[in-house]
């Protein structure tokens, strides 16, 4: 090789290295960038849906900073879906949330805020995401895997060589067994294990939540209101079995700020913990909600129907059914389920209406006004029957003859109405929680004889949702709601 | 453009050889059995779990199983092929029959280069093969996410196979450089550890210490960073469409190319000096 062939050579590999060396700030930048992007993500569904406090870190104040910064974002928020009434751990007023949190609403705005991650617009930001990731300050940033080679260079994450998530596989076979053993204290510690050494293991997130809050406590008694105390973290009432739920619910919202664009997540949380277990129908519809926002299979939507109905958004589940039918009018729930729940709550909605026409019947000063808000009631309540009964189930006759024994009762007909209320609810088991208070109603309406059961079951709905320890404004929530519902 | 073919034409047909050569190698064929063993082995792994549970745990067990096997007998085949195929011919005394003829130093060793490539991506497209289908015969739809995790794999197993063949141009015996391309593979997965050698330097104010800062960091910034190539087990069980797996996958195709291309460079330079 001649000596110019040398020198030649000599500056081809320091060009190589110097852009392999450039290559490699670019990708450290991409990481960096993408670990401060998958940190925004999570404590922007933090911020939406949970708000769950930071305590000693610093999360917040990092992401409200991210948000002074994020211009590019403006005028790219959705608007946020406001529920009937705030839940304790419903999402705040769409004021509240901010840019980034209303921009993540949407998984299609993922590339923007994608490109804001990486933008020169947070640079400041990111550096100080980095430099507090490392010195542990960011509790969402925790669990990322970058963010976590930073805080202690050869750590955990060093330790397996990337094969950390085939540790967590082996470890779960260990939960699998701990659990055929019944060892269930033992099983939850190595399930956050498993979660800590992989966040993106989804499926451990979902059995193990299904574990804590149906498996463990199958066999367990719900605690009764007065043993129950209550607890601050969890913002409720709760006693050695309702723990078990909070514990899925905390390990659910874990695995949703990890991985915020599966939908399982979000539905297991809401259909699985809250509206089957809590029957805590609000926040059921709020996290169903965020499920039908994600790429999501063919049935999510009809639960999110279903507990729309059950919360008394009458006019979004049938507007939802309707969208379904109409979307899959091929499909055997398309062309049978979808127009049985169009019917029923086509049937709910006139009622609904007909008790508000009546109520503001009762409010009007002006006879000729009053008469005539009377007759609209008359005539939407007669429609709804006329619905339930082309309905035909025997949820429709019960709906029926719910409406049959209002309008008795309106006449002081109260024996009738309760005789007519005790037939429909051994009809239709479904509505036998609804017509049994409605009995109870009646006969104390028409100082009908109440029976020792009854009574007992007034007792304890007049405790229902206090117990030990509860805050005096929630106290007053509930029992203003305990007083509504008698 | 004659002259371009004329000049690759000594470098396929010993890359052709060379691949011939040493598919049959039977520690090769050892490691290729052996993976796809663990391969098809992770499919029985659900008679662990609980049989009666409807979830795809049992996939995701399959997926990083096969993952790390895969990076595992991948990384071994590497290193062993990468670090055989010069030493190899010179223990048998074949190089100097072949650099008798006409046929450059840069010829020999790029066909040698390429020979091992091949080598490397058909074991990997093996493997590959009988993952893909034993996530087919699970799932019921094409695991094309699998295909970008095998395209990082390879690009990372390239920067440790050009690395490890530099080495082994300097060695006559493939002893040295399996041993030393064992020892990039671990090295390259804890370059963060400089970065971590570089926050906790200079606290003591001295001037050595401070130096060792530097160093660090001057390694960090030079040296490839084989953990950037995680992404592989991240993109298996992650979600289609995500945007900074987007990205970063073209990057890292860059990023793994360059320091190929720097690693054969070296190679070249230790060769050339060799005396033969």
């Amino acid at each position: 090789m001649k000596r110019h062939q040398k020198w030649v050579l000599a500056g081809a590999m320091i060009l190589i290295l110097v852009l392999a060396a450039a290559q490699g700030r670019r990708v450290r930048h991409l990481r960096e960038s993408e670990a401060f992007y998958r940190w925004m993500l999570a404590a922007a569904v933090n911020e939406r849906l949970f708000q769950d406090e930071s305590g000693q870190f610093k999360d917040k104040e990092l992401f409200d900073r991210c948000n002074a910064g994020s211009q590019s974002l403006a005028g790219l928020a959705p608007a946020v879906a406001a529920p009937n009434e705030p839940a304790k751990d419903a999402a705040p007023a769409n004021g509240e949330v901010s840019q980034i949190g209303q921009a993540s609403q949407e998984y299609k705005n993922d590339p923007r805020i994608w490109a804001l991650a990486q933008s020169s617009e947070l640079a400041d930001v990111r550096a100080s995401f980095l430099k507090m990731a490392r010195t542990r300050q960011l509790r969402f940033a925790q669990d990322i895997q970058y963010a976590e080679a930073e805080q202690s260079g050869v750590g955990l994450f060093n330790l397996f060589f990337g094969f950390r998530k085939v540790a967590a596989n082996f470890i779960w076979i260990q939960v699998d067994r701990y659990w055929h053993q019944g060892e269930n204290y033992r099983m939850i510690a190595l399930m956050k294990t498993c979660t800590a050494l992989d966040p993106h293991f989804v499926e451990a997130y979902l059995i193990g939540s299904w574990h804590l809050a149906y498996n463990v406590t199958a066999k367990m008694m719900d605690t009764p209101w007065p043993q129950r105390k209550w607890e601050s973290r969890y913002g409720a009432c709760v006693g050695e079995k309702e723990k078990y739920y909070y514990v899925a619910i905390n390990f659910l919202k874990d695995g949703i700020r990890n991985n915020p664009r599966n939908y399982k997540l979000y539905f297991d949380l809401g259909f699985a913990v809250y509206k089957q277990k809590l029957k805590d129908y609000q926040n059921a519809v709020k996290y169903l909600s965020e499920a039908i926002r994600q790429p999501h299979d063919r049935w999510v939507p009809r639960q999110l129907f279903i507990c729309q109905e059950l919360n008394g958004q009458y006019a979004e589940a049938l507007a939802g059914w309707e969208d379904y039918s109409r979307r899959f009018a091929e499909t055997q729930t398309g062309q049978e389920v979808a127009p049985r729940f169009i019917k029923r709550n086509q049937g709910h909605l006139l009622e609904q209406q007909s008790e508000q026409a009546f109520a503001a019947s009762a409010a009007a000063s002006d006879p000729a006004e009053k008469e005539r808000f009377r007759q609209e009631g008359l005539k939407l309540r007669g429609q709804a029957k006329d619905i339930y009964t082309v309905l035909g189930s025997t949820e429709g006759d019960g709906l029926r003859m719910r409406i049959e024994a209002t309008e008795l009762a309106e006449q002081k007909r109260y024996m009738e109405a309760v005789a007519l209320l005790d037939k429909a609810r051994w009809e239709s088991a479904e509505l036998w929680d609804d017509l049994s208070h409605r009995i109870m109603r009646y006969k104390a309406e028409g100082n009908l004889p109440i029976s020792l059961s009854e009574q007992k079951e007034m007792e304890r709905e007049k405790d229902a949702g206090l117990c030990e320890g509860i805050p005096q404004q929630e106290r007053q929530r509930v029992l203003e709601r305990n007083a509504k519902r008698l | 453009m004659g002259a371009f073919i004329d000049f690759f034409r000594g470098p396929w047909y010993i890359a052709v050889y060379t691949y011939r050569e040493g598919i049959r190698k039977k520690t090769l064929i050892g490691f290729l059995i052996l993976s796809l063993l663990v391969i098809f082995g992770a499919s029985f792994i659900s008679s662990y779990l609980d049989p009666t549970s409807e979830t795809d745990i049992d996939l995701k067990l399959i997926k990083d199983i096969c993952v790390a096997t895969i990076s595992i007998f991948g990384v071994l085949i590497t290193i062993f092929i990468s670090a055989s195929v010069v030493p190899g011919e010179i223990e048998n005394k074949v190089i100097y029959t072949i650099l008798s003829k006409p046929v450059r130093r840069i010829q020999y060793l790029l066909g040698k280069f390429i020979g091992a490539q091949l080598i490397i991506i058909v074991n990997l497209l093996l493997m590959g093969v009988l993952f893909f289908a034993a996530l087919y015969m699970r799932q019921g739809i094409l695991p094309t996410l699998l295909l970008w995790s095998m395209l990082l794999t390879y690009f990372e197993f390239l920067i440790i196979s050009a690395f490890t063949f530099a080495v082994s141009c300097a060695s006559t015996s493939a002893v040295v450089p399996t041993i030393i391309g064992l020892f990039i593979y671990i090295t390259g997965n804890l370059t963060e550890f400089l970065k971590d050698v570089q926050n906790r330097a200079g606290q003591s104010g001295k001037w050595f210490d401070d130096a060792i800062g530097w160093i660090a960091n001057a390694l960090y910034q030079v040296l490839p960073n084989l953990q950037n190539f995680s992404l592989k087990t991240q993109i298996i069980n992650g979600q289609p469409n995500d945007p900074p797996t987007d990205v970063l996958i073209p990057n890292l195709m860059a990023y793994g190319t360059l320091y190929a291309v720097f690693g054969f460079l070296l190679a070249w330079v230790i060769f050339w000096r060799k005396e033969m």
